[in-house]
């Protein structure tokens, strides 16, 4: 898995590619922990190029979420691919966190 | 005077010296000698000291040395030896001198002369000896190459021969006589190959008459025949005896040439001794063949009164003692 | 043994090449020195042949000169018998090499009436010379050959050599010169003036010719006579030919012949011959008299030296290559010897020893180098290994860590059909593959009364011993909740908020269950995020249930729960499963899918819920053959036969 991550406006964007599986959950948990810790707390989770996320990638955005609501933050998604967008509808994580269809979409909204 | 002891046992001494005298008397003391220098030509004699067949027959013999410097006739003559050897025509001529010489043994009974030429000279057949330079022994020797000249009306020039090949071998004459048995080796000796010469046997053109024979005194046969015989039939024996064993003959012939120093080798000796059992009539069945036969005889003389050595011929039966009959008495 | 033969094929290759090159560079030393001594021998005999032949010559044709001049003088002019008895003193007294002479006419040449005439000087023993008449009836000389040689060929000849017959054991040879009177225009023979030589001091010069040890000169006449040889039975007695003769060899007569012919020439003898060994033997003429001279070289002792030389040679070569040899064989062992220990080293470590320290081997060449090597390669593997250890111990009780959660699964998930009074009312099988590292899958099925059966398919997110509790305890939640009568959606709120507490990992669970009334076909169920199980009624087509959404269990407290409700009719059939069914991947990296789902589901739609069950669990296992299981696979089949009591 790719993570490239890069603050635009008040944004932290998050690109992740590849596989979030359990090999790279904890991989990911860690790479946005980072950047709370480094006073981010809008976080977009752009997954343009993720092509499968386990049940283990769940848990660790999860991990992610309950992070940046106890710091106020919020963490987004865009450009969920169809397997990603099947098991976010799956798991109801639409309920949890905003997916908007494109990246530019996540960053008009605030 | 001595005691009788003494007396008694000279008078035993004396008896048995005169014993012993009769037991010398027993084995007669004979001498011989050869018509020519130790060689194998006379093996058969030498062999039969050396191996004790005259002892068996009761005969010392005590043999001589012959050579050029006196023919065996004269030892014969002066009574300086028994028995001696000597050609069938210088015995004729000596018995016609008047010699009272016996043959009683005729040892070879075929002739050994040859004429020798060198292929170079162009001779192949003896008609090609017409006008050539030929060397010829004297006396005896010359009769039959002089009667070939004569049989076949050949003209030639004769010059004396004496006791070497050397003129011949030189190119001073183009024909030698030779004695197939000594000279013609002598002359492959000196280097000659065989296929350069060309020989003519006498005996192959009609010449073949007895050479070598026994002879003795007609007192000595006389006065003893049987030691006589003894003497011819021993020397048989050891003729015999030296071709069954040639080595150790020629052991024996070396023997006599050392002791008399001379110029000869074991293999011409060798050679010789050869060629004797070619000539030397020695019957297969055994026993002995001596006896000179009368044709053999009267054309020998008939030659020398051809060619004048001879003035009358000597009687066969008075020349010869014929040792068979002697025997049966 | 495998070390011997290091040390040995060296050994081997070294010493084969260096005997190689030895006896290469000696074959050809030893050949050239030997033609060199050759050479040299032959062209010493060569040399002194020809001056011993001069030398000789030089006597004999001086000698021959006297006869010369005399014969001359008596072609000229008539002498008085005194004046012939007088020259022929006066050759012998003149000429200490001159022993007697004469002057022989030929019959009744010199006067009539004298058949022979032959004055005849000679020096006696004590020096003193006399004078006598030769030729008598006893002594015809005009048939000897010192007469008629010359006579017959009209040319002065030498004699063959000859015992003098004074009773010495002197060699003689007489020169003779023919003498001619011019008469009438023509010339007549007349005599011969000859005298007789001693050869003694001849056969001296040549006697004293001694080459080596066994190497002498022989002197041949005419007729290949021996006139002077080491071995004084041959002389005047043997020729070369009847040596020749005896040996039975016609190179020996070949030779004596073109002696004889003044040939000259060098020719190699085998032993035996005219010496006892092989020898070379150098000939040349006295092309004055037609004699030979003849030096023979004994070809072993002339090449002594070399070979004395050559034996030299070979002994320094083979001590040479013997301390080579040790020398070798040192520094093989050199090798060997470590190569020995490090092999008894490694054996030791390959016995796993690895505590074996290796020799210490010292050296700065490759054998210490390799030594080092295989140090570092110890402690390497013994690093690795220890390592590997702690990693298979590692494993190990992760293993056991799985082995004791998948037990713990396992023995949560009922098996057995429930006993059910309604028991020919519905049919309910479930199959859970779990995968190597387990995903805390878990099914529950149970009749929470007589007419109602209770079923839930949950899929724990972690994996191992937690995820394994936490499915236990979900299920047991489940159950125990489920069983107070309470609908699905209860089920659920319930189970969250119980799960809620206490979970920092962010564990959770998806969960699909159902309340089947086994009387009326009416199924109540509900979701937490769980996959949407498929429906397969009789008379239709499979499809996908829809679900009331729902969140997944144990992370917001706040999640609500939702029932929905369907009437079964019988015949239908309902498959609940988690994604290790629809996420198992194959060798290509593909997805099960969904579709894949649903189209195994449509063909087996006739068969019973085990039947079912089995068939899409097949299916999976097929499609993902090859590729480890990654995730647990559940599927749980309900059919609703609804068949009365």
């Amino acid at each position: 898995m790719e993570l490239k991550g890069y603050k635009q406006d008040k944004f932290f964007i998050v690109k992740a590619s590849g596989r979030l599986d359990a090999t790279t959950a904890t991989e990911f948990e860690k790479f946005c922990l980072e950047s709370i810790q480094q006073g981010e707390s809008m976080l977009v989770v752009d997954l343009a190029g993720l092509e499968y996320m386990s049940s283990a990638g769940l848990r660790s955005i999860l991990v992610v979420g309950k992070k940046l609501k106890s710091a106020g933050g919020s963490l987004s998604f865009s450009s969920l691919t169809p397997n990603v967008a099947h098991v976010f509808s799956i798991s109801s994580f639409g309920s949890m966190f905003t997916v908007y269809d494109s990246l530019e979409k996540a960053l008009g909204n605030s | 005077m001595r005691t009788v002891a003494e007396v008694i046992t000279v008078f035993f001494f004396i008896l048995a010296m005169l014993g012993n005298a009769n037991a010398d008397q027993d084995r007669r003391q004979v001498s011989f000698v050869p018509q020519w220098l130790p060689q194998a030509q006379f093996a058969g004699y030498y062999v039969a000291f050396e191996k004790g067949f005259y002892e068996r027959y009761g005969l010392e013999v005590d043999i001589l040395r012959g050579g050029p410097e006196r023919p065996s006739a004269e030892w014969l003559k002066n009574g300086a030896a028994d028995f001696a050897t000597m050609f069938l025509s210088t015995a004729i001529v000596e018995r016609a001198k008047g010699t009272r010489l016996v043959n009683v043994g005729q040892i070879l009974s075929r002739s050994s002369q040859v004429l020798i030429a060198k292929k170079s000279s162009g001779i192949n057949s003896w008609q090609d000896l017409r006008g050539k330079k030929i060397q010829l022994w004297g006396a005896e020797l010359s009769i039959m190459p002089t009667a070939l000249f004569r049989r076949y009306g050949l003209q030639v020039t004769v010059i004396p021969q004496t006791s070497t090949v050397n003129l011949f071998l030189r190119g001073g004459v183009d024909v030698v006589s030779a004695m197939w048995y000594n000279e013609y080796h002598a002359i492959l000796d000196a280097g000659v190959e065989p296929e350069d010469l060309v020989v003519f046997h006498l005996s192959d053109l009609g010449f073949n008459l007895p050479e070598d024979g026994i002879y003795c005194l007609e007192t000595t046969f006389k006065k003893d025949p049987q030691t006589c015989c003894g003497f011819v039939r021993a020397s048989l024996e050891g003729w015999r005896y030296a071709f069954d064993h040639e080595e150790e003959a020629l052991d024996i012939v070396m023997k006599y040439v050392n002791e008399a120093k001379l110029p000869t080798n074991r293999p011409h000796q060798k050679w010789m001794l050869e060629h004797m059992r070619e000539v030397i009539n020695l019957p297969e069945s055994g026993g002995y063949q001596t006896l000179l036969k009368e044709d053999d005889y009267k054309a020998v003389a008939g030659e020398l009164m051809a060619n004048g050595l001879i003035v009358t011929i000597p009687a066969y039966s008075d020349f010869l003692e014929n040792c068979a009959a002697a025997n049966e008495k | 043994m495998k070390n011997r033969g290091l040390a040995f094929k060296l050994i081997l290759f070294t010493l084969s090449g260096t005997m190689a090159v030895l006896l290469a560079a000696f074959a050809y030393f030893y050949h050239s020195s030997k033609d060199s001594m050759m050479q040299y021998a032959e062209e010493n005999a060569r040399n002194l042949t020809h001056s011993t032949v001069y030398q000789i010559e030089k006597v004999l044709v001086g000698v021959g000169k006297v006869p010369l001049n005399y014969a001359s003088l008596l072609s000229g002019r008539n002498f008085e018998a005194e004046d012939i008895v007088r020259i022929v003193e006066r050759m012998v007294s003149a000429n200490p090499e001159i022993y007697g002479a004469a002057i022989a006419f030929e019959p009744d040449a010199f006067a009539a009436g004298a058949h022979y005439f032959a004055p005849y000087c000679c020096r006696k023993h004590d020096g003193h010379l006399t004078n006598v008449m030769l030729g008598d009836a006893s002594y015809h000389y005009f048939t000897m050959d010192w007469y008629q040689i010359p006579r017959e060929l009209n040319q002065a000849a030498w004699t063959e050599p000859y015992y003098d017959e004074g009773g010495g054991n002197m060699i003689m040879a007489s020169f003779s010169v023919p003498f001619y009177k011019g008469k009438d225009g023509e010339k007549r023979f007349q005599g011969v003036v000859t005298s007789n030589i001693a050869l003694n001091g001849l056969q001296e010069i040549v006697s004293a010719i001694r080459l080596y040890r066994s190497g002498y000169a022989f002197l041949i006449s005419r007729n290949g006579v021996f006139i002077t040889h080491p071995d004084s039975r041959l002389v005047m007695t043997n020729s070369i030919f009847s040596i020749a003769e005896e040996k039975k060899s016609s190179l020996l007569r070949r030779i004596g012949k073109d002696m004889i012919n003044g040939g000259e020439g060098l020719v190699a003898l085998q032993s035996g011959l005219l010496l006892r060994d092989k020898c070379r033997l150098y000939y040349a003429p006295l092309s004055s008299i037609g004699w030979s001279l003849g030096v023979v070289i004994p070809e072993h002792e002339l090449l002594e030296g070399v070979n004395r030389l050559g034996r030299m040679v070979i002994l320094i070569g083979l001590a040479g290559v013997f301390l080579l040899t040790i020398m070798v064989m040192l520094i093989a062992r050199t090798i060997t010897r470590p190569l020995k220990e490090l092999s008894a080293t490694t054996v030791e470590i390959a016995r796993g020893n690895l505590d074996t320290r290796l020799p210490d081997i010292l050296r700065g060449d490759e054998i210490g180098t390799l030594a080092r090597s295989f140090e570092e390669m110890r402690l390497a593997l013994k690093d690795y290994i220890k390592h590997l250890t702690e990693t298979t111990a590692a494993k190990e009780r992760i293993e056991s860590e799985l082995k004791i959660a998948r037990n713990i699964q396992m023995s949560f998930l009922p098996k057995a059909f429930p006993p059910l009074p309604g028991k020919n009312r519905m049919e309910i099988s479930a199959r859970l593959e779990p995968a190597r590292e387990i995903g805390g899958d878990l099914y529950d099925y149970s009749l929470i009364d007589d007419d109602h059966l209770f079923f839930a398919v949950g899929d724990v997110s972690d994996k191992g011993i937690p995820a394994a509790l936490f499915m236990a305890v979900t299920k047991t939640l489940l159950k125990g909740i489920a069983e107070t009568g309470m609908g699905p959606s209860v089920i659920l709120n319930r189970c969250n908020l119980e799960l809620c507490g206490e979970n920092d990992s962010m564990m959770f669970v998806t969960v699909f269950c159902g309340v089947l009334d086994l009387r009326t076909g009416r199924l109540k169920y509900s979701n937490a995020g769980h996959e949407h199980p498929i429906i397969v009624r009789r008379d239709g087509q499979p499809e996908f249930l829809p679900v009331p959404e729902g969140f997944l269990l144990g992370v917001e407290e706040a999640s609500s729960y939702q029932t929905m409700e369907i009437e079964l009719k019988p015949g239908d059939m309902l498959i609940v499963y988690t994604d290790g069914v629809t996420e198992a991947v194959n060798a290509a990296g593909e997805l099960y899918s969904h579709e894949n789902l649903m189209a195994t589901v449509r063909s087996c739609s006739s068969l019973s819920a085990e039947g079912i069950a089995t068939e899409i669990l097949a299916s999976v296992k097929l499609f993902s053959s090859g590729i480890p299981q990654a995730d647990d696979i559940t599927v749980l089949s309900l059919s609703f036969t609804g068949a009365k009591v």
